[in-house]
C-alpha cells in the first residue's frame, strides 16, 4: 500500500471504531492522521452523542459538543451488533479492514461470537484494540469506572488543588485520553511491525494501567526513591502546585512563575525591579520558598501587581524566568500564537453548522493532518458504505432498517 | 521466535525534560535503539534537580530503556561524531528551548541534508510561526497559557493551583510517540521522512476540544465545575479516615442510586424521594455531597472504595504512590516494576502499559549514567578505536561515567 502525496501519514488504513465516549478520542487521533475511520454505532446512536455540552445548550443527538469534536474526521454507519445479520456484515467489514477498537468490557466481543480469534480467522492482519476499565482479568475485572474515579486512580487527582481543601478534577477526560493515547501507540507500533511479522495482534488496555502510569509517571519512583531502611517513612504526597508552581496577581490576572534553580530566582527579581524584600539570600533556595510559600505570596503581591501578564510573561523571557499568563479559554483562542499557527479550524456539520475546532497540535511537513469532515450524522455513511462497498441494494437498507440491524 | 515492534529502529533523542524523553522511554520499551545525547555542561535540566545528577527520580523514570552518549555538542569534533550517529538513524526528536538545535546545527534542515528521509520531531511549548516561539516550555506554564488551568479549580478558588504533575507534560509526550509511529511507518511505505512541530500547548488545548467549543459555537466562557458533573450526582471526592485521604464517587443511573443506598444499608437519608432521581440529585447535590462525606468520614477509603464497587457504584481511592503500590489489580497487571539502578539501587517504576500479544516489549532497563554508553557507542556504531575514544576523552569531547 503507498499513500499519495499530500494525504495523511496513515492514508490508506481502515480502522472500524466501536468505541463509545471511552475510546473516541484514540481513533479521532488516527482519523486526523488520515486513517478512514468507520464509527459504528448501535441504530440508536452511540451515548457519546448525549454527552454535555451542547450546542446552544440544546440536547439533541446531533449537537453534542462532546460528540462532535472526539467524532470529527471519521465516517458513520449504523449496525446492530447482536443480530445476525449485524454479525455477518461486522465480519464482512473485518476483511477489509487494518485495525478495529472497542471498548465493551471483557468477554462482550466473544459471546457475540466476534472474539479475536474469531475475526483473526477471517484477517490474520487485523489489529484489534480493546479498552476495558480495569483489565480483561484481575480482581477489578469487574469493577467500575468512571470519568472522576479513573482519574482519582490515576495520582494525579491527590496532587490537583489547594492543600487543605478538597483535590479537584482535570476537566475534560484525562483519564481516557491516557488510555486512547496509550491504545493509538500500541496500533501503530503493531502496524509498523504487521508486514514484518506476518500478522496482526491483540492489543488490551485497560483505563486504569493507561492512566495510573502514564498521567504522573514520577509518582512511584519519587515515593520509592525516599524509602530507605531505617529512615522514616516519607511525608505524604500532598497538593504543592501552589507551593512549587505559585500564582501570583497581576494587573490584568494572573501570572504562573517557574523558579527551579537559583538563576530563575534571581532572574524573577530582576523582573521584579530587584525589591530588597526579596535579596534575602534564604529566597535563593527552591525548598526554603516552598516550605515559605504563604509568606512569599503575601510579599510578592506588592510588586507583581504592578505588571500586566504579557510585561511580566516578556519580562521573564528576557531575563531568564519561565513565567506565563493564566489564559481562559477565548483568550487562547484568540492569542496570536493560536492565530498565526491556525490551530482552530473551521468545521462544518450539516445539523450544527459551522465552528471552529481545535486542530491538531502539530504541523507536518509532507502529510498534514487536519480536519477533513465533521463528526458523522447518525448512520450518515450508511449507503455509501452498505451500498457502495457491500453491495447492499437501497431495498436492503430500508428492510435491515426495519428489521432493528441497521 | 518473538521480536519487539520496533526493532531495528535507531531514534536519537536530544531531550530534556519530561516530554522526549518520556517519549524516548516507550519507543525504547518497545524495542527500539534510543540515544540520548547529552554531557555535563549541557544536561537535561532534571538531572540538575537533585545534588546528584544520577539520582532523581524523575530523571531515572522518564530516561529508562535509552542509553547516554556524553558529548560536548559545542566542539566541531563532537557534532561529527554526532553526524554520524544520525546517519543511522531513522529518528531525532527534540525538546530543547526554540533556536537551539539550530545553533547547535542540528535543526532539521541540517539534519535533513545528512539524512534525508528522517523523522524529525521539535516539540515546544507554543510551537513555531507565533510570537513564543522561542520560549522556554514547562508543562505547567503550558497548562497556564492553552487555557487549560483557568478551568482545573473548584468554583470558589480565587485561582487555580494545577499540581504537582507538569501536565500537559505526559500526553505531549504519547503524542510525540503517536506521531513518530505514523511517520515511521509513512516513511516505510514511501521512503519519505518529515518534519514535525509540534505545540505543547495545543496538547493540553486538544485534550478538552468540546471546552473551546464551548466558546467558538456556543460564545461561552467555559466555566469551572469543580468535581461536579453536570448530569450526575453524586459525583465528587469525600474525605475518608486518616489525613487527607479521599474516596472518588460518581452515581450515573438510579440503579446506581438504589445500589449505593443498598450498600451504605439504606440510612434514612438514601431513601429520601428528593433524592430518588437526577434532577432531585443534582437540584440537592450540596446536601448530597454533605450526607456522603459524614458517611465516608469515619471508614477507610479502600473500604469505601470495595464496598461501593461491590454494590456495582463506580469509586475509587485517590490515590497516593502507596495505594497504587498495594493495589491489587496493579499487582495483578504487574503495572509497576522494580529495577536495579546502578547507583540508586532497587526502585520502583511505572511499567509500560501495553499488552500486546505477538510483540512483547523488550525488556526494560534503568536510566543511563551520564556519559554509561559513550564507549560502547563510539566501539559499536561509530567503529572508534580505544586509542580515538581515549584521546578525544581527554581533550574533553566526550565523557563516559
Amino acid at each position: 500500500m503507498v499513500a499519495k502525496e499530500r494525504e495523511g501519514a496513515l492514508t490508506g488504513y481502515r480502522v472500524l471504531d466501536l468505541t463509545d465516549s471511552k475510546g473516541a478520542y484514540c481513533t479521532r487521533l488516527l482519523a486526523d492522521l488520515g486513517a478512514d475511520v468507520i464509527k459504528i454505532e448501535p441504530p440508536q446512536g452511540d451515548q457519546g452523542r448525549n454527552m454535555p455540552p451542547f450546542l446552544h445548550d440544546e440536547p439533541h443527538p446531533e449537537k453534542s459538543l462532546y460528540f462532535l469534536y472526539r467524532n470529527a474526521n471519521k465516517r458513520g454507519i449504523t449496525l446492530n451488533l447482536e443480530s445476525d445479520e449485524g454479525k455477518d456484515i461486522l465480519k464482512k467489514l473485518a476483511k477489509s479492514a487494518d485495525v478495529l477498537v472497542e471498548n465493551f468490557g471483557p468477554g462482550y466481543m466473544e459471546s457475540l461470537g466476534l472474539g479475536y480469534d474469531m475475526l483473526r480467522d477471517i484477517n490474520p492482519k487485523l489489529i484489534i484494540a480493546g479498552i476495558t476499565e480495569f483489565g480483561l482479568d484481575g480482581p477489578y475485572r469487574n469493577y467500575k469506572g468512571s470519568n472522576i474515579v479513573d482519574f482519582a486512580l490515576s495520582g494525579v487527582m491527590i496532587t490537583s488543588g489547594y492543600s487543605g481543601k478538597v483535590p479537584t478534577l482535570l476537566p475534560g477526560t484525562p483519564a481516557y485520553d491516557a488510555t486512547s493515547v496509550a491504545a493509538d501507540i500500541e496500533i501503530l507500533a503493531a502496524l509498523y511491525c504487521r508486514d514484518a511479522i506476518g500478522k496482526g495482534q491483540k492489543i488490551d488496555v485497560s483505563v486504569h494501567e493507561a492512566a495510573r502510569t502514564g498521567l504522573y509517571p514520577w509518582s512511584v519512583p519519587i515515593y520509592s526513591y525516599s524509602l530507605n531502611p531505617g529512615a522514616p517513612l516519607p511525608m505524604p504526597e500532598g497538593r504543592l502546585g501552589a507551593q512549587i508552581y505559585p500564582v501570583y496577581p497581576c494587573k490584568d490576572g494572573f501570572v504562573r512563575v517557574i523558579a527551579i534553580t537559583p538563576r530563575n530566582w534571581q532572574a524573577l527579581v530582576r523582573v521584579l525591579g530587584s525589591p530588597e524584600v526579596l535579596l534575602m539570600p534564604d529566597w535563593e533556595n527552591f525548598i526554603y520558598r516552598v516550605g515559605n510559600a504563604e509568606d512569599l505570596y503575601a510579599i510578592m503581591l506588592e510588586f507583581t501587581t504592578k505588571f500586566t501578564q504579557i510585561e511580566l510573561w516578556e519580562a521573564g523571557f528576557r531575563e531568564g524566568v519561565p513565567i506565563a499568563p493564566i489564559y481562559d479559554i477565548p483568550t487562547f483562542v484568540n492569542s496570536a500564537d493560536a492565530t498565526a499557527r491556525k490551530f482552530f479550524i473551521e468545521v462544518d456539520h450539516p445539523v450544527a453548522g459551522k465552528g471552529k475546532y481545535p486542530g491538531s497540535p502539530y504541523k507536518w511537513t509532507e502529510t498534514p493532518p487536519s480536519v477533513r469532515r465533521a463528526a458523522p450524522c447518525l448512520g450518515e455513511h450508511n449507503e455509501e458504505i452498505y451500498c457502495g462497498e457491500l453491495n447492499f441494494t437501497k431495498d436492503d437498507l430500508m428492510a435491515l432498517r426495519y428489521a432493528g440491524v441497521l | 521466535m518473538s521480536r519487539s515492534a520496533l526493532e531495528g529502529v535507531m531514534v536519537i533523542s536530544l531531550g530534556t525534560g519530561a516530554v522526549v524523553p518520556d517519549a524516548g522511554k516507550i519507543l525504547g520499551e518497545l524495542g527500539a535503539n534510543v540515544i540520548k545525547i547529552e554531557s555535563s555542561e549541557h544536561q537535561d535540566f532534571v538531572r540538575t534537580l537533585s545534588v546528584k545528577k544520577n539520582d532523581v527520580p524523575g530523571f531515572n523514570e522518564t530516561n529508562r530503556n535509552k542509553r547516554s552518549f556524553g558529548v560536548d555538542l559545542r566542539t566541531e569534533k563532537g557534532k561529527d561524531l554526532v553526524r554520524r550517529l544520525i546517519k543511522m538513524s531513522d529518528v531525532v526528536a527534540e525538546n530543547f528551548r526554540g533556536g537551539v538545535v539550530k545553533s547547535l546545527g542540528f535543526d532539521y534542515e541540517s539534519v535533513r541534508k545528512l539524512k534525508p528521509d528522517i523523522v524529525y520531531i521539535s516539540s515546544q511549548g507554543f510551537g513555531r510561526g507565533g510570537p513564543h516561539a522561542d520560549y522556554p516550555a514547562y508543562g505547567p506554564m503550558l497548562a497556564s497559557a492553552s487555557g487549560m488551568l483557568s478551568i482545573w479549580k473548584q468554583p470558589e478558588d480565587p485561582f487555580p493551583a494545577g499540581s504537582n504533575s507538569p501536565l500537559p507534560d505526559f500526553m505531549a509526550s504519547k503524542f510525540v510517540v503517536i506521531a513518530i509511529l505514523a511517520a515511521l511507518d509513512y516513511k516505510r511505505r514511501t521512503g519519505k521522512g518529515q518534519f514535525i512541530d509540534m505545540a505543547q500547548t495545543e496538547v493540553a488545548a486538544a485534550l478538552m476540544g468540546e471546552k473551546y467549543l464551548e466558546y467558538t459555537m456556543n460564545k461561552q466562557v467555559p466555566q469551572p465545575l469543580g468535581n461536579r458533573c453536570p448530569y450526575a450526582a453524586p459525583h465528587g471526592c469525600y474525605p475518608c479516615q486518616g489525613i487527607d485521604n479521599w474516596v472518588a464517587i460518581s452515581v450515573f443511573t438510579n440503579e446506581e442510586w438504589r445500589n449505593f443506598g443498598k450498600a451504605l444499608g439504606n440510612l434514612a437519608w438514601t431513601r429520601d424521594p428528593k433524592f430518588a432521581d437526577i434532577p432531585g440529585r443534582l437540584k440537592n447535590a450540596d446536601e448530597l455531597d454533605k450526607r456522603i462525606a459524614e458517611w465516608t468520614a469515619t471508614r477507610e477509603a479502600k473500604e469505601v472504595m470495595d464496598m461501593l464497587q461491590g454494590a456495582g457504584v463506580a469509586a475509587g481511592v485517590v490515590q497516593r504512590a502507596p495505594d497504587t503500590m498495594s493495589d491489587p489489580q496493579i499487582a495483578f497487571d504487574k503495572a509497576l516494576i522494580e529495577l536495579d539502578h546502578s547507583v540508586v539501587g532497587k526502585r520502583l517504576y511505572p511499567n509500560i502499559p501495553f499488552h500486546m500479544s505477538e510483540t512483547p516489549p523488550a525488556p526494560s532497563r534503568t536510566a543511563p549514567l551520564l556519559g554509561q554508553h559513550t564507549e560502547e557507542i563510539c566501539r559499536e556504531l561509530l567503529k572508534m578505536s580505544a586509542g580515538e575514544i581515549e584521546k578525544l576523552k581527554a581533550e574533553k569531547v566526550l565523557e563516559s561515567a
